[in-house]
């Protein structure tokens, strides 16, 4: 039934809470893209089945609910029974039943499900104790997790279109850009331009037609908190979308999802039908007389369709080609009309800074970058997966504390951020408190939130050529400097990870990229140097063995790498044999191995497994090459 | 240039259907020619131009452009290697080696019977399982160059997995 | 109308100028690749990039492509500031390194001191530099029947399915303003073939000779007014007419 005034609001949001409340036990099974990986659709079904069959919905007053991602990626599927909140990790379809019988029923908690710290073993029952989820102050994610994103009602009774309903009740668009602007909101999306002043820009354009747009190509590789929100809490983007449409002017919007997410495309059309159905989207929004609707417009695969201008390009039905942006957006920009674009993330965060005040947004975060931020933590990390942080959090809090320090203890080496167009960070700058400033000023970048933790074998070399060979592939090809400047640097590169550098290398790196940050013609170019630019100011030793003597510290350049295994401690448990790609490894159980160095290609699987420590890696021996021990 | 009509032409008109014919439906609808035909037919794509009154270069162009779209026919089973930086630092080359030495064909390529197409994908957003190889729509992750014979073998894409 | 300073030269231009064109006409050279007046400006060739500093802004600067910035008031404009030569240096040495057999750009080079590309050369040596001019064209024509086709360092100008494109009228314009002569076509009183598509030309019935393409004249006959019959004299007998009847009228004793 479509809601039509502010009384007709507010019944629905207190009839939403009421059936909430009558539910008195909730399972709630985490169905993100990682724990549908990991088999959670079968959980969810056999809780759902298990339901049916009983009655619980009578007996217990259960009720199964599928949410989106919990975050916690590593440890799914995720199950969490409520009101106790205690988590269940790992869940597979055959501990259903028990859940139902021991903790429903009984309020009996399982041992063999919780989560257990990986530094102490302990096992920690409730969601809110884990560490991983202690230390987060959530905003843009505050309802993942804890609504069915295909459920309305239930996103009503969290507080769905609350900052909606007070804009467009009690406040002018004048209003609504003043308590953004009170927030200290900047966009989420990589470059942070304050999103208050956009806005303005926009309300002030001249035309009857503008647009709202949003941003959901998440590019940057190990960022995905935009998939997380749009497949988690679809209602947040849409609402802080009508916002900024009711704040600017507009009647017109589109969110723009990158093609490699279905289920964000599948959940956010869900969402808007549903909006749309109960008077949230289209004519004469809750009775107000505002008029706002969107469309979802899937991307073709392309990172440079990230960048505000190609993306209008690719809404537009063309190849995604960046334009000079010597005329802004917010006069011409979709079709050549006054447009607005942020991030899914800034789209999130607009409902609750509308519905609790600016002041409250930004009573989080440091001097100039306020309130909070999600990151995707991956990499070579123990608790990988989603968090949100208040601005200003240090890096070692986030990989140490949330993260729960380096896999295998390994010693940490370096977290890059910011994507293609950010950097790597060293151990010395753990300490750095993160917001747009510190990361700028140290080399590397905001971004979308990706935060990838790399250890002592990672090689810091063959990272910078990873980025260059991303971007060459994504480069869209119009100007000369990108296009030319990238192919030329990883031709640098390829020469440095298979043993041709030659001196001169790191100063013609220098002088290329350069020429690509001020001649290129869109931000892609411009900032594709940075990857490479960070880990020569950080690692610039690591260049110079490259080159010099020919060798690899991490022990993942394989052209420069030969593995060994060492008698002593090999007890020929067999594992590495398992994991060899070539069969390169022979010998018997419980006898020493050797690993044929003709059939070796060098990937170090087996070095990666090894319970003993026995693998060690050495400088592969090159003509007049350097042959400097590597260690283990 | 015509050539035969050897594809269904009547699923186009289904797609078709969804969209206005107007140049910002372009993208919208390649996306569905991909999945109903797993390519982009010559013949279609001239179709999709008229019907939208979009030149047959810009179809092409854009059809070149995006990394979702291909001009020859996928395999039944598309095998997507995760090269996000996570997986890569986890190991995706590995995996992608594998996939390559089993299958023989290297990213991009079909196998001669169409069972498979190996692509590389700049990170599905499933990096905390990282590496994650999707195979079919099955996303497997933390996955390894050892196992991925299993993963192979269990789709229909052929019997190269041994 | 604007004010502004071009390397201490100060010129006035009317609002909405661009600033190459500005410069130009104040005689300033600025060097290009992508840029023809009978287009609009892309901004892909990058070697028109220019720096521009606002005094009133605490002398911030920017360096920005002159064939897209329009002029503002007040504004500095340096042609050939310490970085805008180097960059243009740089990609004119990666210009090179795609290009290494192509005169114009072996000139251009030059000029700015490269002999030789400091890059890898390209083992397949291109006259293609991608300054979109020939789609450009093709497109303000109205015919749209060539493109880019892929991206990145596979990106390239091809017509649809690299077949002989359906849309082509044979009009040679895209070969016309290719700046390096890329585009290759032959021509002649009977037939032309560019882009693998071969064009019966239609013959003047005054001269007899091929002068432009069946499709040509099949694409403006009432298109802007140009009725069929506009081309069946050429160019050439047409001012040979006009000609004529100019020198009778003249020859004619109080002829009006």
């Amino acid at each position: 039934m479509r809601i039509e005034s502010r009384q007709e609001f507010e019944a629905a949001v207190a009839a939403a809470r009421q059936q909430g409340a009558d539910r008195r036990r909730e399972v709630l099974v985490c169905c993100g893209t990682g724990c549908l990986a990991n088999g959670a659709a079968a959980v969810a079904q056999e809780f759902a089945t298990r339901i049916e069959a009983d009655g619980l919905d009578a007996t217990l007053a259960l009720h199964a609910k599928k949410t989106g991602c919990h975050g916690f990626c590593e440890r799914g599927p995720l199950v969490v029974v409520q009101p106790e909140g205690i988590l269940y990790t790992k869940v597979k379809p055959k501990d259903v039943a028990e859940i139902i019988d021991k903790t429903v029923a009984k309020g009996e908690v399982i041992p063999r499900l919780l989560y257990k710290d990986p530094t102490d073993k302990k096992a920690i029952e409730h969601y809110a104790d884990v560490p991983f989820y202690k230390h987060q102050v959530r905003v843009s994610m505050r309802n993942i997790g804890r609504i069915d994103p295909a459920d309305l009602d239930d996103a009503l009774a969290h507080g769905a279109y609350a900052g909606l309903a007070r804009a467009l009740f009690d406040l002018t668009p004048d209003q609504v850009i003043a308590e953004v602007e009170a927030s200290g909101l900047r966009g989420r999306g990589g470059a942070g331009f304050a999103t208050a002043r956009k806005w303005k820009a926009t309300r002030k354009a001249k035309g009857e037609r503008k647009f709202v747009l949003c941003n959901g190509d998440e590019g940057d590789p190990g960022a995905f908190k935009d998939r997380s929100i749009m497949e988690g809490d679809p209602h947040a983007v849409i609402e802080g979308m009508a916002i900024g449409a009711y704040a600017v002017g507009a009647r017109e919007g589109y969110i723009y999802v990158r093609d490699e997410y279905p289920l964000a495309v599948e959940h956010v059309n869900l969402a808007l039908a549903k909006a749309r159905e109960r008077g949230l989207l289209g004519d004469n929004i809750l009775g107000t007389g505002f008029s706002f609707d969107l469309r979802v417009s899937r991307g073709g695969g392309a990172f440079v369709c990230g960048e505000s201008s190609a993306l209008m390009r690719s809404i537009e039905g063309k190849v995604g080609e960046p334009r000079a942006k010597y005329v802004h957006a917010s006069d011409r920009g979709l079709f050549d009309l006054p447009t607005v674009l942020n991030n899914v993330e800034t789209w999130s965060d607009v409902g609750a800074i509308l519905e609790h005040g600016g002041a409250w947004f930004a009573k989080w975060g440091t001097a100039k970058s306020k309130g909070t931020k999600a990151f995707s933590l991956v990499g070579k990390v123990k608790n990988t997966g989603l968090i949100e942080l208040p601005m200003g959090t240090t890096l070692r809090h986030i990989i140490f504390d949330i993260g729960g320090g380096i896999l295998k203890d390994r010693p940490f080496k370096a977290v890059q951020t910011g994507g293609p167009s950010g950097g790597c960070l060293p151990a010395d700058k753990l300490d750095l408190p993160v917001d747009y400033e510190v990361l700028t000023a140290n080399g590397s970048m905001m971004g979308s939130g990706g935060m990838i933790v790399m250890d002592d074998r990672t090689c810091m070399v063959d990272v910078a050529r990873y980025f260059l060979k991303f971007l060459v592939e994504e480069s869209c090809g119009k100007c000369i400097p990108c296009r030319e400047g990238l192919k030329q640097m990883l031709h640098i590169f390829d020469d440095l990870v298979e043993g041709r550098g030659k001196p001169g290398d790191i100063e013609r790196i220098e002088r290329l990229s350069r020429g690509m940050q001020l001649g290129s013609l869109c931000e892609l170019g411009k900032s594709a140097p940075n990857p490479v630019l960070s880990t020569l100011q950080h690692f610039r030793h690591e260049f110079e063995e490259h080159i010099d003597a020919k060798t690899c510290p991490a022990g993942m350049c394989r052209e420069l790498t030969v593995y060994q295994i060492i008698e002593d401690p090999c007890t020929g448990c067999h594992l590495c044999t398992r994991v060899c790609p070539t069969a390169a490894i022979a010998g018997k159980p419980k006898q020493k191995h050797v690993i044929d160095p003709a059939l070796c290609i060098a990937c170090g699987a087996c070095f990666d497994v090894c319970p003993e420590d026995a693998i060690r890696f050495l400088p592969k021996k090159h003509e007049g090459g350097g042959h400097a021990p590597a260690g283990h | 240039m015509s050539q035969l009509p050897c594809v269904d032409m009547t699923l186009l008109d289904g797609i078709l259907e969804r969209y206005p014919r107007e140049e910002p439906s372009l993208i919208q609808v390649l996306q569905d020619v991909q999945r109903t035909y797993n390519y982009l037919p010559c013949e279609v794509l001239e179709r999709v131009a008229s019907a939208l009154g979009v030149p047959l270069a810009k179809v092409f162009s854009v059809s070149t452009f995006y990394k979702a779209f291909s001009l020859t026919p996928q395999g039944r089973v598309v095998i997507k290697v995760c090269t996000g930086t996570a997986c890569h630092i986890r190991g995706a080359g590995q995996l992608i080696d594998e996939v390559q030495r089993r299958l023989r064909i290297g990213p991009g390529e079909t196998t001669e019977d169409l069972g498979f197409t190996l692509q590389t994908v700049n990170c599905v957003g499933a990096c905390a399982m990282a590496p994650v190889v999707i195979v079919g729509e099955k996303y497997v992750g933390a996955a390894k160059a050892s196992d991925l014979a299993k993963h192979l073998g269990a789709t229909e894409g052929g019997d190269h997995a041994n | 109308m604007p004010r502004l300073v071009i390397d201490g030269k100060t010129v006035v231009a009317k609002e909405g100028t661009f600033l190459l064109q500005a410069a130009r006409d104040a005689g300033i050279d600025i060097p290009t690749l992508c840029e023809h007046p009978a287009v609009e400006p892309y901004g892909g060739c990058r070697l028109c990039l220019v720096d521009v500093t606002r005094p009133e802004w605490d002398g911030w600067s920017k360096m920005v492509v002159s064939c897209l910035f329009p002029v503002e008031d007040g504004i500095l404009v340096s042609t050939r500031s310490e970085r805008v030569t180097q960059t243009r240096k740089v990609v004119l040495d990666l210009l090179l390194a795609r290009c290494p057999e192509t005169p114009l750009v072996q000139e251009l080079a030059a000029e700015h001191g490269i002999d030789r590309t400091s890059y890898v050369p390209n083992p397949e040596p291109t006259d293609c530099i991608l300054c979109g001019l020939c789609t450009r064209i093709c497109d303000r024509l109205g015919t749209s029947a060539i493109s880019s086709a892929n991206r990145g360092v596979g990106r390239e100008i091809a017509p649809p399915f690299h077949e002989a494109p359906p849309d082509c009228i044979g009009c040679l314009a895209c070969a016309e303003i290719c700046p390096t002569g890329f585009i290759q076509y032959q021509s002649g009183s009977a037939r032309r073939v560019i882009w693998n598509k071969e064009f019966k030309m239609l013959r003047c019935p005054t001269c007899g000779r091929g002068h432009i393409t069946e499709d040509q004249a099949r694409y403006y006959d009432g298109r802007n007014g140009v009725p069929a019959r506009y081309f069946e004299p050429c160019d050439a007998c047409k001012r040979k007419e006009q000609a004529a009847i100019a020198v009778s009228l003249m020859a004619a004793p109080e002829g009006r």
